[in-house]
């Protein structure tokens, strides 16, 4: 790289003292200036005679040089030994550092995997109709679904992305964009083709598969992942989405289909006999066609990298640093508001309607409305009615409840955004007249209303109904029960995820491994899943749907806005200030109360000055 | 304007500090219906941390606030009902339509005909061509009308507002001179924190340096 620094000094010579020179130019030598031409000599004729002015060299060197190539992948290196050089810490001395986590992390990957290995004896045991059609279909429901979702995501993101420093920099710059970011192409295949291979062989080792399906399932879904990866990449360079929104309405509806028939089928509605499992043919080839798709659309994005926009690069580039910054904060909930905001920014304008009622129900006709507006939001929680029936054709009746109180979580997420905006900044809460309370209340009503259609819609399969032991098997009161239990935990689940605050930095800090982390910051990764497994963990175990409600209407109750964090904290400020204030009005406090004051105040004033950096 | 026996606002003795370092020592303050305050001073002079601490969304270390009699609860609907602010924490529903914000606020507050007062005041803050625009995509400017529009869509006794001519251009500022002005002789009180003296001119009854000189 040294070596092409050097340009030639073409234009005219290096003037010395160009910088002294250049400050003494005044303001109505500018135009002069403008009109200077290479080689220092001013050649304007009026106005500028009486001013000296001297143009430095250097300008005319970078406006005449007739520009080098720049090698792109020196211009890597570059950033990446700039990077490495300002790098406090190597990934393995991390990890070293925070041995603790990574053990407790070893720990619970082998307790799920164990768990799997459980489930899936459990499942490969059972041969009933139910059981083989929900074995044969439900990876595909996976297939289905995380292609969808690969499309989705490709979509949001680019596939291939820059950050906005790369793209001010060396954007601008006469890079050959190709070379620049081929490699980045190359690792959103790889990382998406392994991440999803690693998917697709834990959902076929959960379904009862042998090792040999469990891999070639796996192969099915890296390799079609990767392949429609490669599609978005290549749509990319042509700056068009319809093809991946197409696609990804396909595989949406194939998901659904299968997802739909496994009920179906639980259910009774229809038969599948004579099904016994996916031909491993049709998996391999789901398999080859991700890698014929994978190679032509790899070999047509790579051949137009240099032709994708650098808006667009920026832009996906931009929300990836946003959701970084988000998932370094393990804030979930920042990086679905990141993600909103940027769907609605592209959306930018919509079809005013007029509001309905007053008080609280304006807030609650609102979520009506709005749910008419976007009816995808209600799209998981109503397609959600078929996971009871589903995991219970497979005869996987104890997780039936945590499983779909799981996925109404995800479901609900969407429904309560009204909820996660009004509760993230207090600005827009105070501008309602009403209570905390009363907004959860309004801005939940029409969820609820969900989650009972849910409860009701589920009751079948909570009864046994698909189920070996028929319907009827379980009583309807207990059913109901249940059903119940889990659609409130999963409401409940997605109140707590959406009421999520954000790590406090300002809370004393936690020793870790890893360095000093407020406590938030970890448990924030469980917010929601936790209400989930309270609520439904007594059914989990075996034990009365009545421990379940019973936690649920504490969980309610705690999570109703009345015991927020902020205002305990004041309430707790206002008692504090209330002794102050009787003590100092009580005249000379008691031996013990003046010397804890005494040391309290001490202890107060002690300022722990932080270390000089060097 | 008659005043009435209690003031709308009464702050005695407010102390706010942030470690060592002390924001707002001893301020007293009482704001009457029709009055109009501006707090000035230079830049980290304590204004916003004393307006935020005005309407609860700082807790003094020490002190009363009150208004209109009650003691100062963020969370008190009535307190809520009563006071209207334009601060810098000002969040906007990302789906919801720059009308529609307005439109659910004025419904929120229970007024009789919310159509008639959402139409008007969009278009005092010129915001019609955008009224079916989403936030995210408002400019700056825009996004400040809309924060101002929001206060004066409801009932209000006591207006806070923090730099309120922020990111507005010389018409939207005389335009929010003459606002203010004519709310407050209605009988609106009024606290805002400013560095636009025409602003201050045009509205305050009195001003108060926080910070010294």
């Amino acid at each position: 790289m040294a070596n092409k620094k050097k340009r030639p000094p073409s234009g005219g010579q290096r003037q010395p003292n160009t910088t002294a020179q250049q400050q003494t130019v005044p303001i109505e030598a500018e135009e002069a200036l403008v009109n200077a031409t290479p080689g220092g000599v001013n050649n304007a004729d009026s106005g500028a005679d009486e001013v000296e002015v001297t143009v430095p060299a250097w300008r005319h060197a970078l406006i005449a040089i007739e520009p080098e190539q720049p090698d792109e992948r020196e211009l890597k290196d570059l950033i990446k030994a700039w990077r490495r050089g300002r790098a406090t810490k190597r990934i393995g001395q991390m990890l070293q550092d925070g041995y603790v986590t990574v053990f407790a992390v070893l720990m619970i990957v082998a307790i799920l995997g164990n768990s799997v290995y459980r489930a899936q004896g459990a499942a490969a045991g059972c041969d009933s109709t139910t059981c083989t059609v929900g074995r044969t279909l439900l990876p595909w429901v996976a297939i289905g679904a995380s292609f969808c979702l690969t499309l989705l995501a490709s979509r949001i993101f680019g596939p291939v992305v820059a950050s906005a420093a790369e793209g001010f920099w060396l954007m601008d710059a006469p890079i050959r964009r190709g070379r620049f970011l081929w490699s980045r192409l190359i690792g959103a295949l790889a990382a998406v083709g392994f991440g999803m291979a690693l998917v697709g062989a834990l959902l076929a080792a959960l379904t009862g598969y042998p090792w040999i399906q469990i891999l070639e399932w796996a192969a099915a879904m890296g390799l079609g992942t990767a392949g429609l990866t490669a599609i978005a990449a290549a749509e990319q360079t042509y700056g068009r989405t319809w093809i991946m929104k197409t696609l990804q309405w396909i595989f949406g509806v194939v998901a659904f289909l299968a997802l739909f028939t496994i009920t179906g089928v639980a259910a009774g509605w229809f038969d599948l006999e004579g099904v016994s499992g996916t031909s491993p043919r049709i998996v391999l080839t789901v398999a080859a066609a991700g890698v014929i798709v994978l190679v032509v659309f790899t070999t047509v994005a790579l051949r137009r990298l240099g032709y994708i926009h650098r808006a667009r690069l920026v832009a996906g580039g931009n929300l990836v640093t946003g959701m970084q910054g988000a998932a370094f904060a393990m804030d979930i909930g920042l990086m679905r508001d990141i993600l909103v905001e940027r769907d609605m920014l592209t959306l930018g304008h919509v079809k005013p309607t007029y509001g309905r009622g007053s008080g609280p129900k304006a807030l609650t006709w609102r979520e009506v409305q709005r749910l008419i507006r976007f009816p995808k939001r209600a799209l998981i929680v109503v397609v959600s009615i078929v996971v009871p029936y589903a995991v219970m054709a497979l005869g996987l009746a104890a997780f039936a409840p945590l499983i779909s109180a799981l996925v109404l979580l995800v479901g609900f997420v969407p429904m309560l955004g009204t909820l996660r905006v009004a509760t993230r900044t207090r600005g827009l809460a105070r501008m309602f007249p009403f209570s905390n309370p009363q907004i959860r209340w309004a801005l939940t009503t029409v969820p609820a209303i969900f989650a009972v259609i849910w409860a009701l819609a589920t009751l079948p399969a909570f009864a046994g109904l698909g189920t070996t032991e028929g319907f009827g098997s379980v009583p309807i009161s207990r059913a109901l029960a249940i059903a119940g239990v889990t659609a409130a935990g999963g409401l409940l689940a997605g109140i707590r995820w959406v009421t999520a605050k954000s790590a406090d930095y300002s809370s004393p800090m936690l020793q870790t491994g890893f360095g000093a982390m407020p406590p938030s910051l970890l448990f924030n990764l469980f917010r929601g899943f936790d209400i989930a497994f309270l609520v439904t963990g007594p059914l989990l175990i075996g034990l009365s749907p009545t421990f379940s409600v019973i936690i649920a209407i504490i969980c309610a109750f705690a999570l109703s806005g009345r015991f927020g964090k902020d205002e305990m904290e004041r309430a707790q400020a206002e008692a504090q200030k209330e002794r102050d204030r009787m003590k100092s009005s009580g005249g000379s406090a008691s031996p013990f109360s003046a010397a804890y004051s005494a040391g309290k105040k001490s202890t107060e004033k002690k300022v722990v000055t932080p270390p000089k950096r060097r | 304007m008659a005043k009435s026996r209690t003031p709308v606002l009464k702050v005695s003795h407010l102390k706010k500090a942030y470690g060592p370092h002390v924001i707002v020592d001893d301020f007293s303050l009482e704001v009457w219906a029709g009055e109009a305050i501006a707090l000035t001073g230079r830049n980290g002079a304590g204004k916003s941390t004393l307006l935020r601490c005005l309407i609860g969304a700082e807790m003094p270390d020490d002190g009363e606030i009150e208004v209109s009699g009650m003691p100062l609860r963020e969370s008190d609907p009535q307190i809520r009902q009563a006071v209207a602010t334009v601060i810098d924490d000002l969040d906007f529903f990302p789906d919801l339509s720059v009308v529609e914000h307005l439109d659910l606020l004025a419904r929120a507050h229970g007024l009789p005909d919310p159509d008639e007062v959402v139409d008007a005041i969009l278009g005092e803050v010129s915001l019609v061509p955008q009224s079916g625009q989403l936030p995210g995509t408002l400019s700056s400017g825009q996004r400040r009308r809309l924060a101002l529009a929001t206060a004066f869509v409801r009932p209000r006794q006591l207006l806070i507002l923090d730099e309120p001519e922020q990111r507005l251009d010389v018409d939207g500022v005389a335009w929010l001179a003459s606002r203010l002005a004519s709310e407050r002789d209605e009988g609106l009180a009024i606290v805002m924190a400013s560095h636009e003296p025409s602003l201050v001119k045009a509205v305050a009854t009195r001003t108060i340096r926080v910070g010294g000189e």
